[in-house]
């Protein structure tokens, strides 16, 4: 059963079709990706995916429940998780609490263990720390766990939100550019990152991405977007050579 | 090195050297040495009676004492502090060092208890001091609980005096109605030798109106955020203090009076500890620091599970909880309310307070709340002044330090009473 | 029926005072993202202004020197104080807000609370708890119209309130320094580029902002002469909610949003006990915001000026 299938999803903003009839079914361990110029309606869909709009038309299943109209945090921990385009961190917090907050939705003290500090809460805050510190010393971050995250070069605040995505233990990841901004070398430790994220984890993950290299490299299908509808779907070989693919997108200002 | 520097290093390295307890004794011992030798002392020095305010309180009424106040302070309270904390490190190390190998709560017990002993017999020298030291208390309360709202959670609400109104209003309702003989409420319905315990439930049930009443406040934020927030928070203020204005129930404008004397030093003392303590235990879970995930994204937040509608309640309702019960305690200390307390001077004092001292942090709070309390009861013979000073000092710390003077320091109690290591002069 | 027009007469007249108050918040936000917190306070200063300006007028009026007639006397009071409460304006923005052009906004608002507060207790300092009264310039006559009972001075204040909002359209929309004004309120950055001082320019908006709330201030000392330093905080924190209400940095909202705030207390005093006054407006203005949030003109996230 696909862990994510996306059937006619169609969304409007006022009197704007952004996402034409989309559709999309991910198993388990698969990567893809999603490619298409910039306005195409790539991150919209994310968005749709991940509950901050509500789609217009269609439905979209997670692992088997209907997850269209639920708020965003519950669809968040049902096992859908991402990244964001513009680095959406929270400025104040340090590395180690962006990645124990993704655990929010798991635990299991409530209110009176929060404010009068009882023992199952001082547990639960431990182990949630220990998983944190074990996470960040994965994504090669450790050493950064008490740093505020604004104080932080690029590079590392894009493994930071990495790590926080797969913190909430997902069972697919969305991951919105991930290399954006990234100088070659960085770039290769981030697809090295994902591969082994993806290896080690068998999550199956969906990459927007501009950089051909990246998406030729690590996705098994593609699909490319033109103002908000599928125009080509399949393999990297396949992509590469659809002439409407070219026109569209490769025709244009192709990156790297 | 210029003797000045070496001075001065030695200082702060001898000062970080000393455990909170080594600081906590020094403090009795001078607060002792102050209930039996002070009055002497102070004649002896050219001042008519013991300070009342560390001298603060001379300022203005008497300026040409300041020196002597200041000398009197320096004798008093900074040499025996200096010297029995100075003296004694080792003792004091030990000492922290032996509790700590007890639970937790072991030494936080001793160290609250040198703290209240030390409160305890400052206060005792006047009623003034412990009126100014319960005020305080109830200050701190306040800013803290408004800095859950405005600083960790980022938003600009301008409802506490609204939160703090509702909370004196209930409580007084119910210790006046119940136990005292009351021409608005009738005769005395329960024993009063039941009142001092029942009074935690009285101010409880003020916190849980409040609490309530930050329902009018926390579920627009679910739409509207920053400005739009701070309207309908203040339109909340408003309305609270013009409803009890209209409750000839409760004597509207003319305020209540005849609560019963209940709200003791030992009493705020304990109630500030509990805020203190369960507020700082909130925003330091994962639960809490999903208020500075909201605020800081809260796309983002909920797309990383927070549920931030149930955060933005839990939030204001347990902010506005403790803005309530310093509310009652409030209106028990002064034996008095009345609506025009809660209006939009109360608003800019506590505002003040939370910007001054320090955005997302309990430190903050508690300096903010503290120095402000202070300098306010020091600038009090001239209530102008006052006025001007202290926004004119807030001025000044928001455009050098714009998120106030102690922010996003968090307040680990565990550090806090370690026993310091004996490194040799490390600043 | 007679009642309802002697209160929509009113209610014109309470309306402009909020009108042109608000029309500072909103000006002041359109551009700087930032609610002016001592812009009620500056209605106080500016009707203060105006008094001393008005009995200095009168005395030389009366002296000789300068022979006046009053309503010569009121206009001139009027244009002076504008004049002179723009500076204070404009020092407000330079002391307590320039240097926080980048802080974050919160401390800014807390800046200009404090400011309002010293503006309060300074006019209490040097003018002492005793209340001033506006000399009063113009006798009052009463025209009776159908029943309707309408004062010369409620035609008069309700008319210069939409002369100067006229005159602030015309600026906005007509001016140079106007439309380098709706090009700020779009997007801030652009501005220096194309060779516009961003601090004359915010400046100015101070500058007429303070003008306006004098205006507001003069007028209000015509109707009620009776002045107080604190009468900037009850009006300049409704007027602030009329801003909002109105939408920030809509000219056109924010006068409706004040006429329509006058309106809500006239008519809720003529309905319920005058104590539930305050009450019900508020709660009106809660309720419209909790549906609305972004008021009749606002737009979420970015502030436009215009007419």
């Amino acid at each position: 059963m696909p862990i994510l299938r996306v059937h006619n999803m169609s969304h409007d903003f006022g009197g704007l079709r952004a996402v034409k009839d989309y559709d999309l079914e991910i198993e388990m361990g698969q990567i893809r990706g999603l490619i298409g110029p910039n306005g195409a309606g790539k991150t919209t869909i994310f968005n749709l995916l991940t509950g901050i709009y509500t789609p217009t038309e269609g439905e979209i299943w997670l692992d088997g429940r209907r997850i269209n109209g639920l708020p965003a945090h519950r669809i968040a921990s049902m096992g859908i998780s991402r990244t964001f385009q513009n680095l959406l961190l929270w400025r104040h917090m340090t590395v180690l609490e962006h990645v124990k907050l993704a655990h929010y939705s798991k635990i299991r003290y409530g209110l009176f263990g929060a404010f009068f500090g009882t023992p199952g809460r001082n547990r639960e805050e431990a182990e949630i720390e220990e998983k944190a510190v074990l996470l960040l010393d994965r994504m090669g971050i450790r050493h950064l766990a008490e740093q505020v995250v604004h104080n932080l070069p690029y590079g590392a605040q894009r493994r930071v939100e990495m790590a926080r995505a797969l913190a909430t233990e997902p069972k697919i990841l969305l991951l919105d550019e991930p290399t954006a901004g990234m100088n070659p070398e960085e770039l290769e430790q981030i697809m090295e990152i994902i591969r082994r994220v993806h290896g080690e984890l068998g999550l199956a993950i969906l990459l927007i991405e501009h950089r051909l290299k990246v998406v030729m490299e690590l996705c098994e299908r593609i699909q490319t977007l033109n103002f908000g509808a599928v125009i080509a779907e399949g393999t990297p070989e396949e992509i590469q050579n659809d002439p409407e693919v070219i026109d569209a997108y490769l025709g244009r200002e192709s990156v790297i | 090195m210029p003797l000045k520097e070496r001075i001065s290093r030695n200082l702060s390295a001898s000062c970080s050297r000393v455990p909170l307890l080594g600081w906590l004794c020094g403090a009795l011992i001078a607060v002792t040495l102050e209930r039996f030798a002070g009055t002497p002392v102070a004649l002896a020095l050219g001042l008519p009676k013991i300070p009342a305010l560390f001298g603060l309180d001379i300022m203005l009424k008497k300026p040409i004492l300041v020196p002597n106040a200041v000398l009197y302070v320096l004798l008093v309270y900074g040499l025996p502090m200096g010297v029995t904390t100075r003296s004694s490190i080792s003792l004091t190390n030990r000492l922290a060092a032996l509790l700590f190998r007890f639970p937790i709560a072991v030494t936080v017990a001793v160290h609250l208890a040198l703290l209240y002993a030390t409160l305890h017999l400052w206060a005792g020298s006047s009623d003034y001091r412990a009126l100014v030291l319960k005020l305080t208390l109830i200050a701190v309360m306040l800013t803290l609980s408004l800095n859950v709202i405005n600083g960790y959670m980022g938003e600009f609400s301008c409802s506490h005096p609204g939160f703090m109104a509702l909370g004196a209003y209930c409580a007084s309702v119910f210790t006046v109605g119940l136990f005292v003989d009351d021409q608005l409420f009738g005769a005395v319905f329960l024993p009063p030798a039941l009142g001092p315990f029942l009074f935690p439930v009285a101010l409880i049930l003020g916190g849980f109106l409040a609490s309530f009443g930050a329902l009018f406040v926390a579920i627009p934020s679910f739409r509207t955020r920053g400005d739009y927030l701070a309207i309908i928070s203040l339109a909340f203020l408003f309305i609270v203090k013009s409803m009890i204005e209209n409750l000839e129930f409760v004597r509207g404008p003319r305020g209540l009076s005849g609560q019963p004397d209940w709200a003791d030093l030992p009493t705020v003392f304990l109630w500030a500890v509990l805020c203190v303590w369960s507020i700082n235990n909130f925003v330091r879970s994962t639960i809490g620091k999903a208020l500075n995930a909201v605020r800081d994204n809260e796309m983002a937040a909920g797309a990383m599970t927070v549920d931030t509608r149930r955060t933005k309640v839990v939030a204001f309702l347990f902010a506005a909880f403790w803005a309530g019960v310093a509310g009652g305690l409030f209106a028990h200390v002064l034996r008095y309310v009345n609506p025009s307390t809660f209006g939009i001077q109360n608003l800019a004092e506590v505002l003040a307070m939370v910007y001054f001292g320090g955005l997302n942090s309990v430190y903050g709070s508690i300096v903010g709340a503290v120095s402000i309390s202070l300098l306010g009861e020091a600038l009090r013979p001239l209530e102008i002044f006052k006025w001007i000073i202290i926004p004119l000092l807030l001025i000044l710390v928001m455009i050098f330090r714009p998120t106030g003077l102690v922010a996003f320091k968090d307040l680990d109690v565990t550090s806090l009473l370690r026993p310091k290591q004996n490194q040799g002069g490390k600043v | 029926m007679v009642i309802f027009f002697q209160n929509l007469v009113n209610a014109l007249q309470w309306g402009s005072f909020y009108a042109l108050i608000a029309l500072g918040y909103s000006m002041v936000y359109s551009i700087l993202m930032l609610f002016n917190f001592a812009h009620g306070d500056i209605f106080m200063v500016g009707a203060y202004i105006g008094f001393g300006v008005s009995i200095g007028l009168l005395a030389l009026s009366s002296s000789g020197a300068l022979a006046m007639p009053n309503w010569l006397i009121l206009v001139l009071t009027i244009l002076f104080s504008m004049f002179l409460t723009s500076f204070v304006g404009m020092i407000v923005e330079r002391v307590g807000y320039r240097p926080l052009r980048n802080a974050p906004r919160a401390s800014a608002a807390i800046t200009g609370l404090m400011i309002g507060i010293i503006l309060e207790t300074g006019n209490l300092a040097l003018l002492g708890a005793r209340r001033v009264s506006f000399p009063s310039l113009i006798e009052t006559t009463v025209y009776d119209v159908g029943g309707v009972f309408v004062t010369n001075k409620k035609i008069m204040i309700v008319l210069v309130s939409l002369l100067l909002t006229l005159a602030l359209h015309l600026f906005v929309r007509r001016t140079k320094w106007g439309m380098a004004m709706r090009a700020m309120a779009f997007d801030f950055a652009v501005v220096p580029l194309m060779g516009v001082s961003v601090n004359t320019m915010i400046a100015l908006t101070f500058a007429i902002g303070s003008a306006l709330a004098a205006a507001a201030g003069i007028l209000f000392g015509v109707a009620y002469p009776v002045l107080d330093p604190y009468m900037g905080i009850l009006f300049g924190w409704k007027a602030f909610v009329a801003a909002i209400l109105g939408g920030r940095g809509s000219i056109l909202g924010a006068t409706l949003a004040g006429f329509l705030l006058g309106f809500t207390e006239i008519f809720v005093a003529m309905i319920f006990p005058s104590t539930l006054r305050d009450l019900i407006a508020y709660s009106i203005i809660l309720l419209i915001l909790t549906f609305r949030p972004h008021g009749f003109f606002g737009e979420p996230y970015s502030a436009r000026l215009r007419l």
